[in-house]
């Protein structure tokens, strides 16, 4: 695993010694270059774990999640490099410090064994992407925004720190590779009840769960644009990442602690996506559209079947890469026209066709065409929660629909049409943009040949 | 003020600090005491101006009633043990007292209400040495009763004493007051673990004193007292300001961050003694104290504050020389992964 973060260290020192007219290339191939690595953690020969050391360690959960994070640093610099160009030179520089630091401390985290140091890693992350926030955020609505979302995150992780701490003084270690051995039911008490909530809340914050999602609109919306990439790509999947790691010890307090939570992102999966029909602001809309499909991938983790963790596990990668694909297509906009609202921006298919195209897989991926891995995550999860209870197929179904209708409002409103007269002097789409958005879409599209890889532990 | 005169007042309060440190026998530690107070008041009042000689009769007052109380317990004790020796304090009476004694003397709740004043009274360097030196003494005859604290009194002082730190700071927009009340918070969370196991008050001290130590430092380098002229900075030495941002984050304790250690060491150490509420409660209210942290961060480094244009020049003034601040902010903000370390003080 150093071999992995080593190189991603060094990316600081890359960016502070390298010239001018150099720092995008090399840390852009460089960072290609570590995903290159990652992905030979994807061959995972048997259900156990390949355990590098004591302290590092790689299974069919985290292996994904660990190649989409390194996937995502060379693409979050390509996507940053407009709106920095006019910045002074130090400062893109610790623009580039910050998402190298965020990318070490969410390669740890994935592959922590100790779950202490999972901790402390996961709130690690929260310092460099509070500070690409509110340093390079756009609007004054973005110093509310980071605090928000720090203080949200840390109120639901600190009881999480003293329930993980009782628990190794119980079980006297917190290694994961051993716990999963030593599992015993938990008792049932009052106090085991709070435990399950201490130990559940962080990741319920983080994912997040729809009554405390307030954090994730601002946070969104506010963050320049790698910020909100890895925002919604992979710091939202920490959160479930670490549900799925932590709801193993804590049977069988889930059996009945899990119904509020489950009806919570039930109904809270058809609110939000309502809610994605009436926007007017485009991030505000993919933000929205982030719940909703975490909302799913909470159900799938709470019902703790099989199939659900399948559906869970496939639907975060999946929603990881649609999701910053769709932030970035956004950003084309806003970079173009500087307002986020969509009206203002609409029927670009007749002046930027080949960014329609993009727009349309990312649009249809979103809505879960077949046979993406989008398809395979939700549905997988719709078949688990209707095997828990017939009813839920009400809700899920009409989840889909709303999903598709504001999916294509999204892409109808921003595409077709006639264009407004004040943006047929936009620039044409750069190399760049483009090669953006293939590298978003050939992961994506090359999944759904062999989603085998992404179907998590209990494939 | 005349150096000489200077090192000699240094040297005392000094002395007065190690002769309580280092003393077996109770009078010199009273004595130890009372020559450090009174060697600190010339400190506190080196600029001449009615403020500060306000915060110095304050500090002077409540610091005389707290040796008082303190000679008392010793006297209490003395009647009830015979001896003067430290050791834990034998009489359940004396002991309280002692307590309250000491809190008075750090700054504890329901004692806390000199540390704003006084330390906003006085210049940034006298405030420097009344928040990280002053400290030392007490801490140290707290540790050494450890053994015979009430614990429900001094918990109660500690988790008030976080509240209020917390609370207090919300509304200062000096910093002198704000770091005033971040000394209580940081006095509540040492006093709360002091009874469990003491080193790890020795750990916050020490960290405490080297977060604290850095900040005092980087407001002295900007000649800055309040949030606004701190806002400046971002104009005159753009460094400061990120070295300003990773210090308070430090002191909020937010990992990766060494200000982070004790407080995990202290949930650590109260969780293993089968309290889990109050770790829990403790480090809720922590957050307070992130919160105005975090506003600080905001004016000085995370935002280019708007500022007149006859900010924005340089003045070429003789750069001030900052004593150690390399090596204090590498202890206060990369300490974290050394916390294996101190499993060599089992």
């Amino acid at each position: 695993m150093l071999k992995i973060i080593i190189p991603t260290i060094m990316l600081m020192p890359l960016t502070w010694l390298s010239k001018k007219n150099m720092i995008w290339i090399n840390t852009t191939t460089y960072s290609l270059l570590i995903s290159l690595i990652s992905l030979s953690l994807l061959n995972q020969p048997n259900n156990n774990s390949l355990n590098f050391s004591l302290m590092f360690f790689s299974d069919p959960l985290s292996a994904p999640l660990l190649v989409l994070t390194t996937w995502l640093l060379p693409l979050m610099l390509m996507a940053s490099q407009h709106h920095l160009s006019k910045e002074p030179l130090i400062r893109k520089k610790l623009y580039i410090t910050m998402l190298a630091m965020l990318q070490t401390f969410l390669i740890m985290t994935f592959t922590a064994t100790e779950l202490i140091s999972f901790y402390i890693l996961f709130e690690a992350t929260l310092v460099p992407t509070l500070i690409i926030i509110t340093r390079w955020g756009n609007q004054t609505e973005r110093l509310n925004a980071g605090l928000y979302f720090l203080f949200y995150t840390l109120a639901g992780s600190l009881p999480l720190l003293v329930a993980l701490i009782s628990i190794q003084n119980l079980t006297g270690s917190l290694n994961f590779l051993l716990i999963q051995y030593w599992n015993q039911a938990l008792p049932d008490s009052w106090s085991n009840i709070f435990l399950w909530l201490a130990c559940m809340m962080a990741f319920m914050v983080k994912m997040p769960l729809y009554g405390l999602h307030l954090w994730l609109p601002k946070a969104h919306v506010e963050a320049p644009i790698a910020g909100s990439m890895v925002l919604a790509a992979i710091l939202l999947k920490l959160g479930g990442y670490g549900m799925l790691r932590i709801t193993m010890m804590l049977n069988p307090q889930t059996n009945f602690m899990a119904y509020p939570f489950l009806m919570l992102s039930l109904w809270g999966m058809i609110m939000t996506s309502s809610i994605c029909l009436r926007q007017t602001d485009l991030k505000s809309l993919i933000a929205y559209s982030s719940v909703s499909h975490m909302a799913l991938v909470i159900v799938a983790v709470l019902i703790q079947t099989p199939w659900s963790y399948m559906g869970a596990t496939a639907l975060m990668i999946a929603h990881g890469l649609t999701s910053s694909m769709l932030f970035c297509l956004a950003n084309s906009n806003y970079e173009r026209t500087h307002s986020r609202t969509m009206i203002l921006a609409r029927g670009l298919q007749t002046l930027l066709p080949l960014m329609a195209a993009w727009w349309l897989l990312a649009s249809l991926t979103n809505l879960a065409l077949p046979p993406s891995i989008n398809l395979i995550g939700e549905l997988f999860v719709v078949m688990s929660s209707f095997s828990w209870s017939n009813i839920t197929i009400i809700l899920m179904g009409a989840n889909i629909t709303i999903t598709a209708l504001y999916s294509l409002y999204m892409l109808i409103t921003t595409q077709r049409g006639k264009y407004t007269h004040h943006i047929n002097s936009i620039k044409p789409s750069f190399t760049r943009e483009n090669a953006l958005m293939a590298l978003h879409m050939t992961p994506l599209l090359l999944l759904s040949l062999n989603p085998k890889i992404i179907l998590g532990f209990t494939y | 003020m005349n150096p000489l005169i200077l090192t000699i007042i240094l040297m005392t309060v000094f002395l007065g600090t190690m002769i309580v440190m280092a003393s077996s026998h109770w009078l010199m530690i009273w004595i130890g005491f009372e020559m450090n107070l009174l060697a600190i008041i010339p400190i506190l009042m080196k600029k001449y101006n009615p403020r500060a000689m306000e915060a110095s009769t304050k500090y002077f007052l409540t610091q005389a009633t707290a040796s008082m109380l303190l000679m008392m317990a010793i006297i209490i004790n003395l009647m009830h043990s015979g001896q003067w020796t430290i050791t834990k304090v034998f009489n359940p009476t004396a002991s309280i007292i002692m307590t309250l004694a000491l809190a008075m003397k750090l700054g504890l709740t329901p004692f806390h209400f000199w540390v704003p004043e006084v330390t906003q009274g006085i210049s940034l360097t006298s405030g420097l040495i009344l928040l990280t030196w002053q400290k030392l003494a007490p801490m140290s005859i707290l540790y050494q009763i450890s053994p015979s604290i009430n614990l429900n009194i001094l918990l109660t002082m500690a988790v008030l004493s976080i509240l209020v730190g917390g609370w207090g700071g919300l509304n200062q927009t000096q910093l002198r007051k704000i770091m005033a009340y971040s000394s209580i918070a940081h006095m509540g969370w040492m006093a709360a673990i002091l009874v469990y196991n003491p080193t790890l008050t020795m750990l916050n001290m020490l960290i405490y004193i080297m977060m604290t130590l850095t900040m005092f430092m980087l407001f002295i380098h900007s000649s800055s007292t309040t949030t606004l002229s701190l806002s400046h900075t971002w104009n005159k030495a753009p460094l400061i300001t990120t070295l300003i941002l990773i210090t308070l984050l430090s002191m909020g304790g937010l990992p990766p961050l060494s200000g982070f250690m004790p407080k995990w060491m202290i949930i650590q150490e109260l969780t293993k003694n089968s309290s889990i509420i109050l770790p829990t409660l403790m480090a809720i209210m922590a957050l307070l104290n992130l919160y105005f942290y975090m506003r600080l961060t905001y004016s000085t480094s995370l935002t280019m504050f708007p500022s007149t244009n006859n900010m924005k020049m340089k003045w070429q003034f003789e750069t001030k020389q900052i004593t150690l601040l390399p090596p204090l902010i590498i202890a206060s903000s990369l300490l974290l992964p050394l916390t294996p370390m101190l499993s060599i003080l089992d």
